[in-house]
């Protein structure tokens, strides 16, 4: 049989200069994907795709209608009636020449501090409903929640040392997406990077406000919905279509990529009482504008590496000793 | 004004072309799902092509106008009637105040009616359009279906527009068929690096059934045991359908371990699981034409190239190249 080419990529610019390669990839007529680096979970990836975005947002190329940054990838919506896809690739790949080495970008960052029960009376409550209806024998679900599994997949002693672990983190949002302004987030600080399995089958409900942890990605839930995340814990409204609180003034979405959100713990009840004050306009989100320093940042990387390393092998020996869901 | 008598399945406020521009908050565009037959029944009735109209599902849809209007019905045929009386499609309408629009069961091929009214659908603007995204509960009318009892406020038609007596040149009439042949372009996760091209070539000469549990933002087709390119996901997962998540474009193909589905309208914008092909942007309207759980989609690869000429065609069609004074 003849050759066949991969009619869906494409163009390739090779890594140079080092900057990770890129690969253009047709996603139908009207989107285009640019693909960056390797398929590997890396911040610094993410930190250029958002300085890229910003560059292409700003260069307004005709033609162009949105793009769409994710982890390690920006699709790019455009009108290919008037706007050639090897045009649009030859805009982008001068974009990406110009941006500056990753140590150098300033990403805009805004610091959010959002409470958190732990172990929530909500989640609970989904918790037992797919027990009841779908999954009586889940390993992933010990004493009615996820988290004393979670703990015992990454090699900790106990519920409340995997609550101490991931709250260590500020946790990076790397996109928004799957619905309005669902966060995907990453820990900063790969000392308290925890792993855990998603559902299998995926759960039917989840409360809205829901923060779940799936792979090493944490996730807060905008609306009520199924979803296959770990349930950690409940927070306070990232998403109010009705714009009740002044947060929600301009936009419905509170979460912006580039985001760092650090959670603080509270009861059921101080939670009931924090999202009443923020449906009737009382409560203030608590949110500091700031940049993340990429030089800094990787800097800070260095030294901690020997923990982190510690950390990651002691997670992936638990992980190996314990049943997948 | 109208009032609505019985909501049906999904009645649905929608304009054209929904939401743009917000896809990287994770809001997808909504809007027509069978953009075509939507923007001719505005046409008809003398509004802009994307005005806020109606998208009604599956039939039975009954209202009454409280004022006189003149209303237009394309799209799939619910046997309309008006007072009783059967209305004609595809063409404009004078109505008087107190009459009673009716539209029943689908007779015949297709999915979805389309009610256009001269002046149009008078519900305010959320995020930059008037469309309905009910699983986020906005746009349309207060972010939901309607429901017996809404009373649906319109605009004022433009002045000197009379487009009663107007209609859809016959010979530019869509048909609907209960097999779809649906314009797709590879990738962005296609053979080789993801599927095999044993993979590819099914998917592209198989006529896949339309799920009955598909909707506004997703169509499922029936599970295949793909072969896969890749042992697994990596990184991303166990499953070699999984990928660090990226952006899913509207109308992408996902293959969501076995099942593939379409990213509808209404779809999700960002996730995992590899999308293999995209439907072609000027094949988009057929979609909203099919009925779950009754019609099969045969794939017809397509190239960039090709997929721009179809959606140049289908934007005519969508024009006012299609209307004529009867």
């Amino acid at each position: 049989m003849s050759e066949r080419s991969n009619k869906a990529v494409l163009a390739e610019t090779p890594a140079q200069n080092g900057r990770p390669k890129v690969v253009f990839r047709s996603a139908g007529d009207r989107f285009l994907l640019a693909e960056f680096g390797e398929m590997a979970l890396d911040l610094t990836l993410n930190f250029r795709v958002l300085g890229l975005n910003q560059r292409l947002k700003d260069a307004a190329i005709d033609g162009v209608i949105e793009t769409v940054p994710a982890l390690r990838s920006i699709m790019v919506h455009y009108d290919s009636t008037t706007l050639a896809p090897a045009t649009l690739i030859a805009a982008i790949e001068e974009h990406y020449a110009a941006l500056p080495p990753v140590e150098d970008l300033s990403i805009p960052s805004r610091a959010i501090t959002l409470p958190l029960a732990v172990d929530d009376q909500w989640t609970r409550a989904d918790i037992a409903r797919y027990v009841q209806y779908i999954r009586k024998d889940a390993p992933n679900i010990i004493n009615g929640n996820n988290i004393e599994y979670a703990a015992m997949y990454n090699g900790l002693p106990d519920a409340e040392a995997f609550v101490e672990t991931f709250m260590a983190t500020p946790w990076w949002n790397a996109a928004n997406g799957f619905f309005p302004g669902l966060p995907f987030m990453f820990p900063l600080d790969p000392r308290y990077a925890v792993v855990i399995p998603k559902y299998n089958p995926t759960r039917p409900f989840t409360p809205e406000g829901a923060v779940g942890i799936a792979g090493p990605c944490l996730a807060i839930y905008p609306v009520p919905s199924p979803g296959g995340y770990q349930l950690i814990g409940r927070t306070i409204p990232i998403y109010d279509a009705q714009q009740r609180n002044p947060a929600f003034a301009d936009n419905p979405i509170l979460m912006k990529p580039g985001d760092r959100v650090t959670f603080t713990r509270c009861t059921d009840d101080e939670l009931i009482a924090l999202r009443e004050r923020v449906y009737d306009g009382s409560y203030q989100y608590q949110i500091e504008d700031g940049v993340l320093d990429v030089g800094d940042y990787l800097a800070g990387l260095q030294a901690i590496e020997p923990e982190a390393e510690a950390f990651r092998r002691r997670q992936q020996e638990a992980a190996e000793q314990t049943p997948l869901p | 004004m109208f009032e609505v008598l019985e909501g049906g399945i999904q009645t649905t406020v929608q304009d054209f072309p929904g939401r743009q521009g917000l896809l990287d908050q994770g809001i997808c565009p909504a809007g027509p799902f069978d953009n075509l037959a939507f923007r001719l029944a505005n046409l008809l009735v003398g509004n802009d092509p994307g005005a806020a109209a109606l998208e009604i599902t599956a039939g039975n849809f009954q209202t009454r106008f409280e004022e006189d209007a003149v209303i237009a019905v394309c799209g799939a045929n619910m046997q309309p009637k008006l007072d009783g009386e059967p209305l004609e499609m595809w063409r404009s309408h004078r109505i008087g105040a107190g009459q009673t629009l009716a539209l029943g069961a689908v007779h015949g091929g297709g999915f979805r009616a389309y009610l256009a009214v001269a002046g149009a659908i008078d519900v305010p603007e959320y995020l930059g359009s008037r469309a309905t995204y009910a699983p986020g509960a906005i746009g349309g009318f207060e972010g939901r279906a309607l429901k017996k009892g809404d009373r649906v406020p319109t605009g004022a038609a433009r002045a000197g527009s009379a487009a009663a007596g107007q209609r859809v040149k016959p010979d530019r009439v869509p048909t609907y068929g209960s097999e779809w042949v649906v314009e797709a372009v590879p990738g962005p996760q296609s053979a080789p690096d993801y599927w095999t091209w044993n993979d590819f070539d099914h998917f592209f000469s198989h006529p896949w059934k339309l799920d009955r549990n598909s909707n506004r933002m997703g169509y499922r087709l029936e599970s295949h045991g793909w072969e896969w390119a890749r042992k697994s996901g990596g990184v991303a997962g166990g499953h070699p359908s999984n990928i660090l998540d990226n952006g899913y474009a509207v109308g992408a193909v996902n293959i969501a371990g076995d099942q593939p589905i379409i990213l509808c309208v209404d779809g999700p914008t960002l996730g995992g699981f590899v999308c293999a092909a995209g439907v072609a942007y000027g094949a988009m309207w057929k979609l909203g034409q099919m009925a779950p759980g009754r019609d099969k989609i045969n794939f017809k690869e397509v190239t960039i190239d090709e997929a721009a000429e179809l959606a140049r065609q289908t934007e005519d069609l969508a024009s006012a190249a299609s209307i004529e004074r009867v």
